[in-house]
C-alpha cells in the first residue's frame, strides 16, 4: 500500500522532472550546449507565474504568460550570451551556465527573498479517494498537464515542418546550412521551448512543494539521471525524469529508513540525510563505468 | 622562469607577508584567505588548465583535505597534519580521475559532479569521523611544539604555502612532465603519437592537483577552526573555478590574480552595501555580482586578467603590433564546431 502510495507521488513529480529534462536534452542536441541553468529557468517560471497570479489573472493566463516570458528569457539567453560563445572551450561554456544558474537565484532571492512562499491554489483543493490511495487533485493535475505537454511536444517535433528542421538542425548543422536552414534561429528556438517547457515545470513543481529558491536545484539534480537515459535521447529524457521521480519517492520513503534501521544496529550513524538526492549521482557513477552512451544515447556521442 | 622572476615573486611574497604580520586582524584575515584560496587555484588550474581535464570537484577534494588535516591535527600530529592532508586528498583526487581514462571532455566533467554530490553527503553522514552538518572543531594548527597563536602568524604560514606551491608548479610545467600535460590537454592522439602515456599523465595530474587541494583544505581548517559540510558544496567548486576563468586558464601566476580577485570582490561589495539603504539585499547583490562576473569575464576577457594585463603593457610599452584581431567566427552554430573536434 506504501509502495502503491510512493509510485503514484514519484509518478506524479517524475512527469514534471521529464517535462524539465526535455529541455536540457533539447539544447544539447540542437547546440552542444549542457545547460545547467534549466533550473534556474524551472525556478524563475515558477516566480513569473506566482507574480502574474499575483496580479490577478486567471490561472490559465498566468501560466500561458509565464511561459511565452520564460521562452523570450530563453531566447535573449541564447542570442546574447550563448550565440557569442560558439567557439569557446567545454569548461568555459559549463561556466557560463553556472553563471546563468547564480545570477537567476540571486536575482530571485533580490526580489522575492529566501523564504518558501505558498503558491496560489491553482487546482482544486480535494482528493481522490482509490481503494484506500489518496491522489490529491493537485498530484492529478500536474500528472496530466506535464504529460500532456511532453507527449505533444514530442508530436510536434516529430512531424511539423519545424520539427523537422530542428531535427535537421540538431542531426547535423552543415548539411541543415546547405539545404537552406537558418540553423541559429533554430537553435534559438530550441532554447525558447527548453525555457518555456521548464518554466510550466517549474510553475507545477510549486503546486506540489511550495515556491522557494530550491527550486533551481532540480536542474543539478536531474542532470545525471538525463546522462543516464542518454544525453542526446529525447524520449530517453522523459523515461529519465519518471525513473529519477519514482526513485525520489522510493529513497525517501522506504530505502532511507530501511538504512537508517539497519545502520543504528552497529554504528552510532543516525541519520542518513538527503539520501534522495545523492542516489541519482550513484546511478550516475555506476552507468559511466559500464554504459557511457546511456541506455538510449549512441555510442560515439562523448565529445572529444 | 627566470631568477628575476622567482626574485619578484619573493619579493611579493615577503611584502604580504609583512603587510599582514602587522596589520589587523580584519586586514590578516584577507590575505591569508586569498593566499589560501590561491593555492586551490594552483591546483585546480594544473587540472583543468594545463592537462585539460575539466573538473567540478574541487570544493569537495577540498573538504577531503580540511576534514583529514582536521583529524590529524586534533590527533596531535602537528604540521605532519598538513602532509596527511595532501597525501589523502592526492589519493582520492586519484581515485576521481579514474573515470578520465575512459571518459572524456564533457561526461568526465559530469562524473566529477557526482564525485562531488557523493564526497559532501559523506561529509553530512559520516558522523563518527566528521561530526555532520554541526561541523568538525579543529584545534590550532601547532608547529615546532607550540600552537599558532594567532591571524597575524596564520599570514606568513599560507603566504610561505602559496610560494612554495608556486615555485613547485611553476618548475613542474617545465619538465616533461609538464610538457606532457599539455600535450593531453591538446590531444589525445597526437600525445600518444609522440609516445606519452597517457594515462600517466592523467594519474599524475590528478596527483598532484589533489595534493595542492589538500594542503588548501588543510589551510582552510585551520585558519577558520571548523570544518563543516556546507563549506565544500559545489558552490566552493564553482569558485575556484571562477578563480582560474577569472585569472586566466593555464596561467599560474594568473590563478593568484584570480584568487585575489574572487575572494576580495564580494568583501568589497559587502563594504559598499554598508553605506546603501539595502542592507538585506546585500547578499543577494553579491551573488548577483558573482554570476554577472562569470559571465562577463566569459564573453569579454576569455583568456583571463593576465590576459588583459599583457595586452595593455604590450600597448604601453609600444613595443608589440597591436592585438591580432581574431578571426571572424565562419560557422554559425556551436555543434558545427563541436563535431569537427570529433
Amino acid at each position: 500500500m506504501i509502495a502503491l502510495q510512493l509510485a503514484i507521488s514519484g509518478i506524479a513529480t517524475g512527469s514534471v522532472y521529464a517535462l524539465i529534462a526535455l529541455g536540457i536534452v533539447l539544447i544539447y542536441k540542437c547546440s552542444g550546449v549542457v545547460n545547467f541553468a534549466q533550473g534556474a529557468y524551472a525556478m524563475l517560471g515558477a516566480y513569473v507565474t506566482y507574480a502574474l497570479l499575483k496580479l490577478g489573472l486567471p490561472a490559465l493566463l498566468a501560466v500561458l504568460f509565464g511561459m511565452a516570458l520564460m521562452a523570450l528569457a530563453g531566447m535573449a539567453t541564447e542570442r546574447l550570451i550563448l550565440r557569442r560563445m560558439l567557439k569557446a572551450q567545454i569548461v568555459s561554456v559549463m561556466m557560463v551556465t553556472l553563471g546563468l544558474l547564480i545570477f537567476f537565484r540571486a536575482f530571485c532571492l533580490a526580489i522575492w527573498g529566501p523564504d518558501q512562499i505558498a503558491f496560489p491554489q491553482v487546482f482544486p483543493s480535494g482528493s481522490i479517494d482509490f481503494a484506500g490511495i489518496f491522489i490529491t487533485y493537485n498530484y492529478l493535475a500536474a500528472f496530466a498537464l506535464a504529460t500532456t505537454l511532453s507527449v505533444a511536444f514530442l508530436l510536434f517535433y516529430r512531424h511539423t515542418s519545424i520539427g523537422l528542421m530542428q531535427r535537421c538542425a540538431a542531426d547535423n548543422p552543415r548539411a541543415a546550412l546547405a539545404i537552406g536552414i537558418h540553423v541559429s534561429n533554430q537553435v534559438s528556438i530550441a532554447w525558447a521551448a527548453s525555457a518555456a517547457l521548464a518554466g510550466l515545470g517549474g510553475a507545477l513543481l510549486a503546486t506540489l512543494g511550495g515556491l522557494s529558491l530550491n527550486i533551481s536545484d532540480i536542474g543539478l539534480i536531474a542532470f545525471p539521471v538525463i546522462v543516464v537515459g542518454g544525453l542526446e535521447s529525447l524520449a530517453g529524457a522523459l523515461i529519465a525524469g519518471f525513473l529519477l521521480g519514482m526513485l525520489e519517492a522510493f529513497t525517501e520513503g522506504m530505502l532511507s529508513p530501511a538504512i537508517e534501521e539497519f545502520l543504528r544496529g552497529f554504528t552510532t550513524i543516525q541519520s542518513v540525510g538527503a539520501l534522495q538526492q545523492v542516489i541519482p549521482y550513484g546511478l550516475l557513477v555506476l552507468m559511466l563505468l559500464v554504459r557511457p552512451q546511456g541506455i538510449f544515447g549512441r555510442a560515439g556521442t562523448e565529445r572529444v | 622562469m627566470t631568477t628575476r622572476q622567482i626574485l619578484l615573486a619573493l619579493a611579493l611574497a615577503i611584502l604580504f607577508a609583512a603587510i599582514g604580520y602587522n596589520s589587523g586582524r580584519f586586514w590578516a584575515y584577507l590575505i591569508y584567505a586569498v593566499a589560501i584560496a590561491g593555492i586551490g587555484a594552483l591546483s585546480l588550474n594544473l587540472l583543468i588548465g594545463f592537462c585539460g581535464q575539466i573538473t567540478f570537484a574541487q570544493g569537495a577534494l577540498i573538504g577531503v583535505g580540511a576534514y583529514s588535516a582536521a583529524i590529524a591535527g586534533n590527533a596531535g600530529w602537528g604540521g605532519f597534519s598538513l602532509l596527511v592532508a595532501g597525501v589523502v586528498t592526492a589519493l582520492v583526487s586519484l581515485l576521481i580521475g579514474l573515470p578520465a581514462l575512459r571518459l572524456r571532455g564533457l561526461y568526465f566533467a559530469i562524473s566529477t559532479l557526482a564525485a562531488q554530490f557523493i564526497l559532501v553527503y559523506f561529509f553530512k553522514i559520516l558522523q563518527p569521523l566528521t561530526n555532520g552538518v554541526s561541523g568538525l572543531v579543529v584545534k590550532p594548527l601547532t608547529l615546532f611544539g607550540r600552537p599558532v597563536a594567532n591571524d597575524q602568524e596564520y599570514v606568513v604560514i599560507c603566504i610561505a604555502i602559496l610560494f612554495l606551491s608556486w615555485l613547485f608548479l611553476a618548475r613542474i610545467t617545465r619538465t616533461d612532465m609538464g610538457r606532457a600535460f599539455l600535450v593531453v590537454r591538446e590531444s589525445e592522439l597526437v600525445a600518444r603519437g609522440m609516445g606519452i602515456d597517457v594515462s600517466r599523465a592523467k594519474a599524475q595530474a590528478f596527483l598532484l592537483s589533489g595534493f595542492f587541494a589538500g594542503i588548501c583544505g588543510a589551510l582552510f581548517a585551520f585558519t577558520s577552526r571548523l570544518a563543516n559540510p556546507e563549506a565544500f558544496e559545489i558552490a566552493l567548486s564553482v569558485d575556484q573555478t571562477a578563480m582560474i576563468i577569472v585569472g586566466g586558464l593555464g596561467s599560474l601566476t594568473g590563478s593568484i590574480v584570480g584568487a585575489a580577485f574572487v575572494t576580495l570582490l564580494p568583501e568589497a561589495i559587502e563594504r559598499l552595501g554598508e553605506f546603501l539603504p539595502v542592507a538585506g539585499l546585500v547578499s543577494a547583490f553579491r551573488e548577483m555580482a558573482f554570476g554577472l562576473l562569470i559571465i562577463l569575464f566569459l564573453l569579454l576577457e576569455p583568456r583571463g586578467l593576465v590576459a588583459f594585463v599583457r595586452r595593455l603593457a604590450a600597448r604601453w610599452s609600444g613595443k608589440a603590433k597591436a592585438p591580432a584581431k581574431r578571426a571572424p567566427a565562419k560557422t554559425s552554430n556551436r555543434a558545427v564546431t563541436a563535431q569537427d573536434g570529433r
